[in-house]
């Protein structure tokens, strides 16, 4: 402890120096930080999904429509508590750029368990009263200046019984969803009336959003919706929306191997980097060092002295960029939803960093440890 | 024109010495390196997604889609596309023309077992003339009115299921596969089948889209003002270049983003990085430079030395970079996106390479040489 201060003059030496290098380790950890975040945000997302909440798509294709038949033989399966019908449109706001997904469902007993919605209990019953009624997730109203009681005009490519392909609803509500991976333009309709006012594809759904009573069989519920319809023109496949979600991750894919080579190239730098600046460093001290030497110190000593001093610098400055990349969370969550940075990561960061001082510093600090007294003395 | 001879004079001196300064020299280019590899390698990926997608394209290739939400177009355009001006008569004095239906289905990689989508694309009979480039590699092709498709040699590579003769279920009936073939250099696992067939069987009233072969390129243009002057129809024209440029806007941009937001962070602590390594040279120099003064050498000539070996410097880090890049990742198949390509490290992507080390070696270079103009005579002469 006593040598505390010695350190600490050590690293103020040359201050200009130790703040680039202090900024370098930061940037580069900064990035790490960023990174790891993203995956374990990645990962986090996953976990939090729902594993009770079934998607009962077609099996042919996602994309494919199921008829509403298909509802009453799903009720019949043991352990669904709740089924609910979804159809899904595309409509357009004022302009053909301005999308708006249009989630068509049945507002059954109990319906919002089935779903991923954060609704108000107001805006919940309101909804229900009326056919035409429809809810805005809240970034879609900001983003329109939609405001609760508004009648919303859109422009779809499906006729409905006026033979008009303008659908107007009656905004009710706003909600949240808290799916991360269902995307923020949509609004809720009701079914019923979306069905009964189309000319097309009546009676037909996109998916259907089944909970389970027991998380714990929500596998064995799956398998047995599926084989209730093997064989038949309506095949279809069922998916935890946990499972969905690792299907679209595994679609990012290689987001592992990508970080882990960056994450290399960015610490080979720097070593490089710092420890040609604690070679440099030292040099310039070579007499100082002789001079503590000639006072007493062990070589053990001064090769301690210098290896503390290396990592104490690269352990502060991750530290610090670490915070920076905590700082930048909430600002990158605009695009990346779901970042975060546990514990582990952080201490990652800080080992890694220390471990990067501890490498760039071993070679100088032998070096440092060997100098003969009286050559380094003379030298000046 | 003294200041030049000074200038190289300084710049011949500086470069003399850069086997002295091994750690800093190495510092700075190893740093660069670093930053230009990760920047060109991850800038591969959005590069190599495009020349796979725009592998095959060709001028005279027009795409007609459906407007509005769904793009799709009901059955009866076909005849009216058929009849649009400056299409291509095929031998039997028919439009090129194929209408196109897509199906997403689902399938298993090879090695990992884990579920992959593919598209089954219902195409009309004209296909072949359409797409010269596609090339039967084993079996035959499908016929109309049959459950039969044929698919690309990469989803046999790649995916389990697809030998011919392999079935497939759509929609309670089984589907066989009864051909194999190559489609240019394009790596996508794609399956054709016949569009009518297709439609009836899972019960589609529309088609995705139409592609079309023009007479000339030089048609386009009359063929666009017929199609949107049609009150029968509601599409939209492209280039076949268009199209696809279109599918790939969105993709293109995220990679670029995390190209450059990554690629930009490691440079700026490269440059951190040349920064202290010059400042360390500026500073081991300072009774040269100093002397340098006092014997007449100006300082913007000092400044400008400098400068130009904290960007001597940075090419050979650039070059190493691109090179590194190439030789690790160039041809590397991924499919970090649901469908496969091959990461192409490009003379242009060198370029931006290059250019970013040249950024990188200015601004590191900048604040170094400022202080080595600004050391005054007197007081580094005595300095010990």
């Amino acid at each position: 402890m006593k040598y505390l201060p010695l350190v600490w003059f050590g690293i103020w030496r040359k201050p200009g120096r130790t703040v680039l290098i202090f900024l370098q380790v930061a940037v580069a950890f900064t990035l790490f930080g960023v990174l790891q975040g993203l995956k374990t945000g990645v990962d986090h997302a996953i976990s939090d999904t729902r594993a009770d909440l079934l998607l009962v798509f077609s099996r042919l294709s996602r994309g494919e429509p199921l008829p509403l038949a298909t509802l009453n033989q799903i009720k019949t399966v043991p352990g669904v508590r709740v089924a609910i019908p979804v159809d899904l449109f595309g409509g357009t706001y004022q302009r053909p750029t301005q999308w708006v997904l249009m989630v068509a469902i049945t507002p059954d007993k109990d319906w919002t368990s089935a779903f991923t919605f954060e609704i108000p209990p107001a805006y919940l019953a309101a909804f229900q009263t009326s056919r035409t009624a429809a809810l805005a997730t809240e970034e879609i109203a900001t983003k329109y200046g939609w405001k609760v009681g508004d009648r919303i005009p859109l422009e779809s490519t499906i006729a409905n019984s006026d033979g008009s392909t303008v659908w107007t609803f009656h905004l009710v509500g706003l909600f949240h969803d808290s799916d991360i991976g269902g995307g923020t333009e949509k609004i809720l309709i009701q079914y019923p009336y979306f069905d009964e006012a189309r000319l097309t594809h009546k009676g037909t759904v996109n998916h259907l959003n089944v909970a389970v009573q027991d998380p714990r069989m929500a596998f064995a519920v799956a398998d047995e919706i599926d084989r209730r319809f093997a064989n038949s023109a309506n095949e279809t496949r069922t998916q935890s929306l946990r499972e969905l979600a690792q299907l679209n991750m595994q679609s990012i894919g290689d987001l592992n191997f990508l970080i882990r080579a960056i994450v290399a190239a960015v610490l080979v730098a720097l070593l490089f980097a710092t420890a040609s600046m604690m070679m440099q460093s030292l040099r310039e001290r070579t007499p100082e060092l002789a001079v503590l030497k000639t006072l007493g110190f062990t070589d053990r000593a001064v090769f301690l002295l210098i290896l503390t001093e290396a990592t104490a610098v690269c352990a502060t400055a991750a530290l610090f960029g670490l915070v920076l990349a905590m700082v930048a969370f909430p600002l990158a969550s605009k695009f990346i939803p779901g970042l975060s940075m546990p514990p582990i990561v952080v201490g990652v960061g800080i080992a890694l960093a220390a471990l990067v001082g501890l490498v760039s510093a071993a070679v100088p600090a032998m070096g440092a440890a060997r100098i003969q007294i009286a050559a380094a003395l003379a030298n000046r | 024109m003294q200041f030049f001879k000074q200038l190289m004079a300084l710049v011949r001196l500086n470069l003399s010495g850069i086997t002295q300064r091994l750690g800093p020299v190495l510092t700075v280019v190893i740093g660069v390196t670093c930053a230009v590899g990760t920047l060109v390698s991850l800038l591969a990926m959005g590069s190599g997604a495009q020349r796979q997608a725009m592998a095959n394209v060709r001028p005279d290739r027009v795409v007609i889609t459906g407007v509005g939400a769904q793009r799709d177009m009901p059955l009866d355009a076909a005849v009216t596309i058929r009849n649009l001006p400056g299409i291509r008569k095929g031998v039997d004095g028919e439009s090129i023309v194929t209408l196109e239906s897509t199906v997403q289905l689902e399938s298993r990689r090879r090695v990992t077992g884990t579920r992959i989508n593919f598209p089954l694309v219902g195409v009309s009979s004209t296909v072949e003339q359409l797409l010269p480039e596609l090339r039967l590699t084993d079996g035959r092709m499908f016929q109309r009115g049959l459950y039969e498709f044929i698919v690309s040699n990469p989803c046999v590579r790649q995916f389990t299921g697809f030998e011919i003769g392999a079935r497939r279920p759509i929609r309670g009936n089984d589907w066989t596969i009864v051909g194999h073939f190559d489609i240019g250099a394009a790596q996508q696992c794609v399956a054709y089948t016949d569009v009518d067939t297709l439609n009836s069987a899972i019960g589609r009233t529309s088609y995705d889209r139409a592609t079309l072969m023009l007479s000339s390129p030089s048609d386009f243009e009359a063929l666009r003002a017929a199609a949107l002057a049609d009150p029968t129809l509601h599409v939209e024209v492209m280039h076949e270049r268009e199209a696809v440029e279109l599918w790939f806007k969105q993709l293109n941009a995220l990679l670029n983003f995390v190209s450059y937001f990554v690629g930009s962070i490691m440079a700026i602590g490269a440059t951190l990085g040349a920064v202290n390594s010059l400042y360390a040279m500026v500073d081991s120099r300072r009774r040269e430079l100093a002397t340098l003064k006092a014997i007449g050498f100006r300082p913007g000539a000092i400044v400008v030395s400098i400068l130009c070996e904290s960007v001597v410097l940075a090419i050979p880090g650039a070059l190493l970079g691109c090179a590194l890049g190439w030789a690790l990742f160039n041809g590397l198949s991924a499919s970090p996106f649901g469908f496969s390509f091959q990461l192409a490290v490009t003379p242009n992507l060198a370029i931006i390479g290059v250019v970013w080390a040249l950024v990188m070696g200015v601004i590191g270079g900048l604040l170094p040489a400022l202080r080595a103009a600004r050391v005054p005579v007197t007081e580094a002469l005595r300095a010990t």
